[in-house]
């Protein structure tokens, strides 16, 4: 008998159905999978049904939005912080659901990039016409001003994100736009005080920390940053905090240190930097 | 846990893991398996947003039910049940009057080379033409990298019946296929056939 054979061919189409998926998903001997070739070679009808298999596995494999990160990693958070009953994940859909429609009406660019292109617009167009001293003074105020309420906003906007990674753009993208020898945004700096206090994610309190570290010369970041060592609970940050405020010289910082040196509850090597902390600024 | 250590780590590694209250390590899996998902929820109904609800309500589950995981099984054919379950009880909660079968949707990526696009389009349309449960025999053993015997123990129902169920998918896909092909394109029966069996290459 053969596959080829008209009189038997329903039987051959029948034989070759049993082993087909088998020979599909490349699970038959050699032998069998040379049968099979033979016979679908000479039946136009299981001939399709094999290209179409292979067809199928051509088909472009399509990508998500990035909004289902953001939910997945905001989900996350939430179960970590055990507040993830059902209703929140509902409210958080619902709200992601929002943020999803204002992206796709931007089209395709993530929440990310839509901002670095505004950023990098707006550092664009801030140099360019710094740069012109000639340019119409009121004009360059304008300008600038505008710049300004930008960047704050997308800084603002993006630290309130619920993915730390986004969150952690924003507080670099603030230290962009803030040389340290220019006078910072007060809000910025305000965001970013509080960002330090009450950030859930450690990486993104020490970001804060860093670009903070960098304005050590007002009074006002030194005084946020000893009020953040109260309330602290990463030994990281602690240890960072201490580190940046004794970098400081601020002598005012020397009862706060007193305090975590003979502070029970606070981890020993926390401790041991406050003491160190102490001797260098008394 | 360091990224290189936690990439190396096996599904059912990590699944115990996050089994045994290491939740964050669920992120390493949401890297491997969101877009398999995505496009496997893709598949089979055709909507986009719908799709990622349900790539959401898989990671929620697998969170939630954690403990229903048997430590070292077999961790993708535990997800997939998940995600069929949870696409079984989207459909029964969301839509008690109508049946499985999806809306039509702008589904198709309009980006795609115009050639590609008018074949993968017109091959996912077939897909979403299938009846439910061909569609998703098809879909799990050809996209999801599962074997026949993973599916049978998922539906509960025997090996063969699910090699029946595929090659009965691949017959009536064919059908829907031959169908739009030739509602949609005017071609000769010769050209049809050579345009069948040709590779992407030639698509392009």
């Amino acid at each position: 008998m053969t596959f080829e054979n008209p009189n038997f061919e329903k039987t051959a189409c029948e034989q070759i159905a049993e082993v087909l998926p088998d020979y599909l998903q490349g699970s038959l001997d050699d032998g069998k999978m040379k049968q099979v070739e033979a016979h679908l070679a000479a039946c136009a009808q299981c001939g399709d049904e094999a290209a179409l298999w292979a067809k199928l596995g051509e088909l472009p494999e399509v990508q998500p939005s990035p909004m289902l990160r953001m939910r997945f990693e905001s989900m996350l958070e939430m179960y970590q912080e055990g507040r993830w009953e059902k209703t929140n994940l509902t409210a958080q859909r619902n709200r992601f659901q929002d943020l999803s429609n204002l992206v796709d009406w931007v089209r395709r660019p993530t929440m990310n990039a839509a901002w670095a292109a505004v950023l990098v617009l707006a550092a664009f167009l801030g140099g360019k016409y710094m740069d012109r001293s000639n340019a119409n003074s009121a004009q360059l105020e304008k300008i600038e001003a505008e710049l300004k309420k930008t960047q704050q906003l997308a800084v603002l906007s993006l630290l309130q994100q619920q993915s730390a990674s986004e969150r952690l753009q924003a507080v670099s993208y603030s230290r962009n736009w803030n040389a340290p020898q220019s006078d910072p945004d007060p809000q910025i700096l305000s965001a970013l005080l509080h960002t330090l206090q009450v950030d859930q994610s450690v990486d993104v309190r020490l970001a804060a920390l860093d670009a903070l570290a960098h304005y050590g010369r007002r009074p006002d970041v030194r005084k946020g940053l000893i009020d953040a060592l109260d309330g602290q609970q990463s030994p990281l940050v602690q240890v960072a905090l201490i580190d940046a405020i004794v970098d400081m010289h601020d002598a005012g910082a020397i009862e706060q240190l007193n305090k975590i040196k003979q502070d029970p509850k606070a981890d020993p090597s926390v401790r041991k930097r406050a003491d160190w902390g102490v001797a260098q600024l008394s | 846990m360091t990224a290189p250590a936690t990439n190396s780590m096996s599904d059912e590694e990590l699944m115990n893991q996050v089994r045994g209250g290491v939740a964050e390590l669920l992120g390493v899996l949401f890297e491997r398996y969101h877009v398999p998902l995505f496009n496997f929820y893709y598949k089979l109904t055709g909507e986009r947003t719908l799709s990622e609800d349900l790539v959401q309500e898989v990671f929620f589950r697998i969170l939630k039910y954690r403990h229903s995981y048997k430590p070292d099984t077999a961790f993708r054919a535990w997800m997939y049940q998940i995600a069929r379950n949870a696409r079984v009880d989207h459909f029964r909660k969301k839509r008690p009057e109508t049946s499985w079968e999806p809306e039509m949707s702008p589904a198709f990526t309009p980006d795609d080379p115009a050639q590609q696009k008018q074949e993968s389009a017109l091959l996912r349309e077939a897909l979403l033409e299938l009846s439910n449960d061909k569609r998703e025999v098809l879909v799990l053993s050809r996209f999801q990298d599962l074997k026949y015997e993973d599916i049978a123990r998922m539906m509960g129902c025997e090996v063969n019946t699910v090699k029946v169920r595929v090659h009965r998918a691949l017959q009536d896909l064919r059908e829907i296929f031959r169908g739009l092909e030739s509602g949609k394109l005017v071609r000769k029966e010769g050209q049809k056939r050579a345009g069948m069996r040709s590779g992407p290459g030639s698509l392009q």
